[in-house]
């Protein structure tokens, strides 16, 4: 960021193109909004042999219009910057002319951070679906029990002292894995309860918050600013080695995911009528709790502790699709890809040229989104 | 759903000794739930009925005896397979948000679902029939908070059905529901029993509800049970005075011919006086 450079007026106008992507962004959900409301409960039996399944079209329209947006939003991105590209030639390089003059702006720095915006956001939401639905609390992600701050700890840990930068990634992701051990651990007494894990996992957050701020006052601060910039999360610098660790990731996650969300609908019944219809209650918790860990901790260890994704994406698309399903999960996934990629294109152009954290974009969602849910709530009662 | 006479499974406890971690509730307890019939287990507060249930349903481990379904011990068969052979219906269970009936009573497919089979042409019957029997047809799309309490029972009823177990537990399918409701329920129940030939066991608070809709009564006090049989055998003023601790008139009831207990006030009390 180099804001030293940057008259104060150019950092408060926003900039027409990025205007005009917020503006389309905000009525596409509108517009998905009053779509899933029209949209019949109807749903679509497929059978093969003894394969199997019932799929709500509702779910399958929204997760279409989803995909569909989201290219055209990664088609977008390509072309807008500091650097415009016409969108003649920007498609072309990205697709198939891997060369010319645009080759470098198109696919080291925008395809690279685009695909990393959709498939980190893709495992944020996918995360966060599994722990409000695991404990029936919209209330709750990954970010919230401490995940993204085990994370954190660790990178920061190791961007404070100096350390090879490349071990960063690994870093956060035994971080995020660790504490969520942690905080399942602490969690046990004959079983694990969902409000226990809550207040667990709160703590732990707590706790390790005041570990990062300890490093970074402990630390000369020459060393502490990238740490700093790292906890704000951010998508700058996203390679296509970033890209491949997250397809990577998300291509074992998610079937495993997709697997579990069946035992997810069982659970979700209460820990009674679950035995009694046959579910293994703790193992399959155990399971579903590691599985939406390490996709959090996937994303974290990517593009650092980007917060309110988990929380807000399982909740607005709860709000479209209603019940918990293996679409519903799909749907979701595909939101959260959305979301961060019209997150990050915003915190790019929104004070063009300075370019913001996409976590400060979300992050100031966040805020309204609370309000959104408490006046819903109150009209509710 | 119509149960073959082989499917009549043998539900049997044996010296149970049943506890939360804490003072022994049940104490060597032996019961044998007769098949094909509605039995109803009734008792004061607290005398361990809802407890006996759910070890019968293996959602309680005993702590000594064992649990025979068929002739096998409960805990060694893999819970997946009990489930498709005994239902059983928590008391107060509650629906997660935003749950259509459908959704719901789709869920009480799980023991019969494969990873790759996830709605089978048996599971798309099950689950129409159980929707249809509990008369919800209506209502299928509509969410399950939305609907009133009794109608609320019945899709949680609809799920245990399309679980196609030939034993259904049910702890107070009836409470908090108004008397036209438990009566719709209770007749659902014993239809099911009937026409189905499934075995159903449930706790029931209502001694004259139990008396006028099971076959077989088991009446328990202290984690014991004091008496069973048919409901002619069970409801006398002697054994509601074991049981409850109440002086009761018991008569007939003019409409099912089953006994009716009719409560006494207290000694010492001067208002019927």
């Amino acid at each position: 960021m180099r804001c030293d450079t940057v008259s104060f007026s150019a950092v408060v106008t926003p900039v027409i193109p990025t205007l005009g992507v917020v503006i389309a962004a905000v009525l596409f959900t509108a517009a998905l909004l009053m779509f899933s409301e029209r949209l019949p409960l109807r749903s679509i039996t497929f059978r093969l042999g003894s394969i199997s399944g019932l799929v709500q079209t509702k779910v399958m329209c929204l997760g279409a219009g989803t995909a569909l947006i989201t290219a055209v939003l990664i088609g977008v991105g390509l072309m807008v910057g500091d650097y415009p590209v016409p969108a003649s030639r920007a498609l072309g390089t990205a697709l198939w002319d891997r060369s010319g003059e645009y080759d470098f702006v198109i696919n080291h720095l925008r395809f690279p951070r685009l695909v990393v915006a959709v498939l980190s956001g893709m495992c944020l939401a996918a995360s966060g679906f599994i722990f409000q639905s695991l404990i029936n609390n919209p209330l709750v992600s990954p970010d919230i029990i401490g995940i993204n701050s085990g994370a954190a700890v660790c990178a920061v840990a190791i961007l404070a002292i100096g350390g090879n930068v490349s071990y960063v990634p690994w870093a956060a992701f035994a971080g995020a894995v660790l504490t969520a051990g942690l905080v399942y651990v602490l969690s046990w007494k004959r079983g694990v309860e969902a409000t226990r894990i809550v207040l667990v996992g709160i703590g732990i957050n707590a706790l390790l918050g005041s570990v990062i701020t300890f490093i970074i006052v402990r630390y000369p601060i020459e060393q502490v600013v990238a740490a700093a910039r790292w906890q704000a999360g951010t998508l700058f610098g996203s390679s296509w080695d970033d890209v491949r660790i997250l397809a990577i990731g998300l291509s074992v996650l998610l079937p495993l995911a997709l697997v579990f969300t069946v035992r997810l609908r069982t659970l979700q019944l209460g820990d009674e009528v679950a035995v009694a219809l046959g579910s293994s209650v703790e193992p399959d918790r155990l399971a579903l709790l590691i599985v939406g860990s390490l996709l959090a901790a996937l994303a974290t260890s990517v593009i650092g502790p980007i917060g309110f994704v988990a929380l807000i994406v399982p909740q607005a698309a709860r709000m479209l699709v209603g019940t918990i399903s293996g679409g519903a999960l799909l749907f979701t996934s595909l939101f959260g890809g959305f979301f961060l990629l019209g997150a990050d294109l915003v915190a790019q152009r929104l004070f063009a040229p300075v370019m913001l954290p996409a976590g400060i974009i979300t992050a100031a969602m966040g805020g309204p989104y609370f309000l959104f849910l408490l006046a819903r709530y109150n009209s509710a009662t | 759903m119509q149960l073959e006479p082989e499917t009549l499974l043998p539900l049997k406890g044996f010296d149970l000794g049943l506890s939360y971690n804490g003072p022994k509730i049940v104490d060597g307890l032996s019961i044998d739930i007769p098949a094909g019939e509605v039995t109803a287990i009734v008792g004061p507060n607290g005398c361990g009925k809802s407890t006996l249930l759910k070890a019968l349903g293996r959602i309680l481990t005993p702590d000594s005896g064992i649990v025979l379904l068929d002739g096998e011990d409960l805990q060694l068969r893999p819970t997946k397979a009990i489930a498709r052979e005994v239902g059983l219906l928590p008391q107060n269970p509650q629906a997660p948000e935003a749950v259509t009936v459908s959704d719901l009573v789709r869920r009480g497919r799980y023991p019969h679902q494969r990873l790759f089979s996830q709605w089978s042409k048996n599971d798309e019957e099950a689950v129409e029939e159980a929707i249809v029997v509990t008369g919800l047809t209506e209502s299928a799309n509509r969410l399950v908070n939305e609907l009133s309490g009794g109608q609320r029972q019945r899709v949680w009823i609809a799920m245990v059905l399309a679980q196609e177990t030939p034993i259904m537990l049910l702890d107070e399918p009836t409470t908090h529901l108004d008397l036209a409701h438990q009566i719709e329920i209770l007749e659902l129940l014993k239809s099911l029993s009937e026409l189905q030939g499934r075995t159903v066991v449930m706790v029931l608070h209502d001694l004259n509800l139990a008396a006028r809709y099971a076959a077989n009564l088991i009446a328990m006090r202290n984690g014991e049970i004091r008496v069973s049989g048919p409901p002619w055998d069970v409801v006398s003023a002697a054994n509601v005075r074991n049981v409850f601790g109440l002086e009761s008139l018991v008569i007939d009831d003019p409409v099912t011919g089953s006994p009716l207990c009719i409560p006494l006030p207290p000694a010492g009390s001067q208002n019927f006086e």
